[in-house]
């Protein structure tokens, strides 16, 4: 990661990212009427390459959904937003948000959850730093049938720089956990660099 | 007399941005702690009369430096600036003596209307 | 600001849906691509609540996404694929597409006025086209996969799926205890009857062979081409003596009445070799296939035209013949 972001680029994006998560949790709670235990979000820069591999093992053996949302904002700010999960804990957010399994898809619930947590935690972040984002409508890459790195070989071998942030929701009875992971395109991770320095010379 | 303050964030940024969210009037002199645990150690070993504390830190979080403050009577104000906006984290640090929950990203204007009705500018 | 008269028209010629409520979802306002396809005037709508104008439209479902574009002020989407259309409209393909309704992909914004109020606005986009091509696309795959079955001359089916259903019949009659038996037949002295009249003769004997077969089997047997003019019945739900009595038919339909080809008749006749499942084991479709080729093979020692039904001990005479 420091070989692309200074450590005080590094810093400034955590931050960024935490504030983020504080304002997703209390939209989250104030909608799921529970309370959410925010829990500091791990950042890593890793190369797309490496991903596969590294959620391979966390996923191989239970059923995961992964789903896809693409993101656009001003100064070049674009990527996609990839959230992963056990179905399991699907199940559970599901109830909370007052679905029941028969009258809804379960592909359908499964782009609803990804897509609130994606898009109030980006929104949280796009706030932050003058932005305003538009989504792609979210598409489920793979789930109970289809191998989970395998979509994701064939998704982040377009992108060349991922912001991968662990993501944990522990609601009041409830967990639920999930990977979100920013994929960035070369030249998009430049403009993030620059709306970073921008932000660190403001201060 | 210039007032001993402290700013208690494992973010350089977020440090940075409390600082210059203080009004110019606010006389002060200012240390910077980047967890928990050196904030005590800081608080311990010298007078300090505020704290812009943040909660989520490694180490010790900031519910930890609220309840030993308690615990050993440290005399000094607690400001909790804190990405954790939701209602109930407010109750929580309010009821370990906090002065006041500021919202991240820190409002300057807000700040200045929270120092002033403390009689701290 | 200086192009605010192009919000207007573009927004009332767009050739998609925009609808806003809000936040007791009640009509604000419908552009034209919607007023038109759903034969409504906002004038008349204004202010009505949505479920009152548009009364099919999944009224919970649609309330909970409005509740979480409000409360959590971000977008909520919808996909023809899950749910093929919100409102019902007609399409701009009445007379090339099979659908009834235009399929939907849909957003949901949230919007706030310059007061702070609050509205969500519902886009919908015509995705009548995807939902078409994807409808051919499933055709084409059914019939690929029907001719991924089938034997392209005999209309049997293939040997790769006959020998798969054979298999999953054997699992299936070892479960519930059922019988079940194997006939395997060749056509006999093939190669003669190619030489004497050709390949398309052979051909045309092969085909007519196949559809003499098939009116004898129940739907609930498989008939495949196993080779050449090797072909395998799977009777279902069959013991010894049934499968013997079909076997029978079958040589007697192939032999009784000549193949006409080019107005000159072919004699032909079938060896058939039957046996009955006996083995048990994840091998077991493999033994019965064996013994069932043994019986063919004695058919066809014994003189050719007749049916030999597998008797263990037979296996030996062969184990001492090689």
């Amino acid at each position: 990661m420091s070989t692309v972001f200074s450590e005080e680029q590094r810093d400034c994006l955590q931050e960024l990212i935490n504030v983020a998560m504080g304002l997703a949790s209390d939209k989250l709670a104030r909608f799921l009427n529970t309370f959410v235990h925010l829990q500091v979000p791990a950042i890593e820069l890793v190369n797309s390459a490496q991903i596969p591999a590294q959620f391979e093992a966390r996923y191989s053996n239970t059923e995961a959904a992964l789903v896809s949302q693409g993101f656009l904002g001003n100064d070049g700010l674009r990527g996609e937003a990839i959230v992963l999960y056990q179905l399991d804990n699907a199940h559970r957010i599901a109830a909370l948000l007052g679905y029941d399994t028969d009258s809804a898809s379960e592909l359908e619930m499964l782009t609803d959850i990804s897509s609130i947590l994606t898009t109030t935690f980006l929104n949280g972040l796009a706030d932050q730093i003058d932005n305003s984002l538009s989504y792609s409508a979210p598409r489920v890459l793979s789930s109970r049938q289809n191998n989970v790195s395998e979509a994701l070989q064939e998704t982040a071998f377009h992108w060349e720089l991922a912001l991968k942030v662990d993501i944990s929701y522990q609601l009041v009875d409830h967990s639920f956990n999930c990977d979100m992971l920013l994929l960035i395109p070369g030249e998009a991770v430049l403009n993030i660099q620059k709306i970073l320095e921008r932000i660190l010379e403001e201060y | 007399m210039a007032l001993p303050v402290l700013i208690c964030d494992d973010s350089l940024l977020a440090r940075k941005q409390v600082r210059k969210s203080l009004p110019e009037s606010f006389d002060a002199d200012i240390l910077t702690a980047g967890n928990g645990v050196e904030a005590l150690a800081i608080l311990r070993s010298q007078e300090i009369g505020l704290v812009f504390l943040d909660l989520t830190m490694p180490e010790l979080d900031g519910i930890g430096v609220l309840e030993a403050i308690k615990q050993d009577g440290l005399d000094c104000f607690v400001i909790v600036i804190s990405a954790d906006i939701q209602p109930e984290m407010q109750k929580r640090v309010t009821e370990l003596g906090a002065l006041a929950f500021v919202h991240k990203p820190v409002n300057p204007e807000k700040l200045v209307v929270i120092l002033k009705q403390y009689g701290l500018i | 600001m200086s192009e605010d008269w192009l919000t207007g028209p573009v927004l009332e010629q767009l050739n998609s849906g925009v609808l806003v409520v809000d936040e007791q979802l009640q009509l604000v306002y419908l552009n034209s691509f919607l007023q038109r396809h759903s034969s409504v005037q906002l004038s008349d709508v204004k202010g009505k609540s949505l479920f009152q104008v548009f009364t099919d439209v999944p009224e919970a479902w649609l309330r909970r996404k409005f509740a979480s574009v409000l409360e959590l002020q971000s977008p909520s989407f919808s996909s023809w694929e899950q749910r093929q259309y919100i409102i019902k409209l007609p399409h701009l393909r009445p007379v090339t597409s099979s659908s009834q309704y235009m399929a939907q992909n849909c957003t949901m914004l949230p919007l706030k006025d310059p007061a702070g109020r609050r509205y969500v606005c519902l886009l919908i986009e015509d995705a009548t086209d995807a939902f078409v091509y994807q409808q051919h696309l499933q055709t084409t795959l059914q019939k690929l996969e029907l001719s991924n079955r089938i034997d392209g001359l005999t209309q049997a089916l293939n040997r790769r799926y006959w020998e798969e259903q054979l298999k999953l019949e054997v699992q299936r009659a070892q479960r519930y205890q059922q019988p079940l038996s194997l006939l395997l037949f060749d056509l006999d002295k093939f190669k003669q009857l190619n030489d004497q009249y050709g390949h398309l003769g052979g051909d045309c004997v092969l085909i007519e062979l196949t559809a003499r077969v098939r009116v004898l089997l129940r739907d609930t047997d498989w008939f495949g081409r196993y080779g050449g003019e090797e072909f395998g019945i799977v009777l279902t739900n069959t013991a010894l003596a049934g499968a013997l009595e079909v076997a029978e038919r079958v040589c007697l339909a192939v032999n009784s009445t000549a193949v006409t080809f080019h107005d000159q008749s072919i004699a032909t006749s079938v060896s058939i070799g039957v046996a009955q499942l006996d083995a048990v084991g994840d091998r077991a479709h493999e033994v019965l296939i064996g013994q069932a080729d043994i019986a063919l093979y004695n058919a066809k020692r014994d003189g050719r035209n007749r049916v030999v039904v597998f008797s263990a001990g037979e296996t030996e005479f062969l184990l001492k013949a090689n």
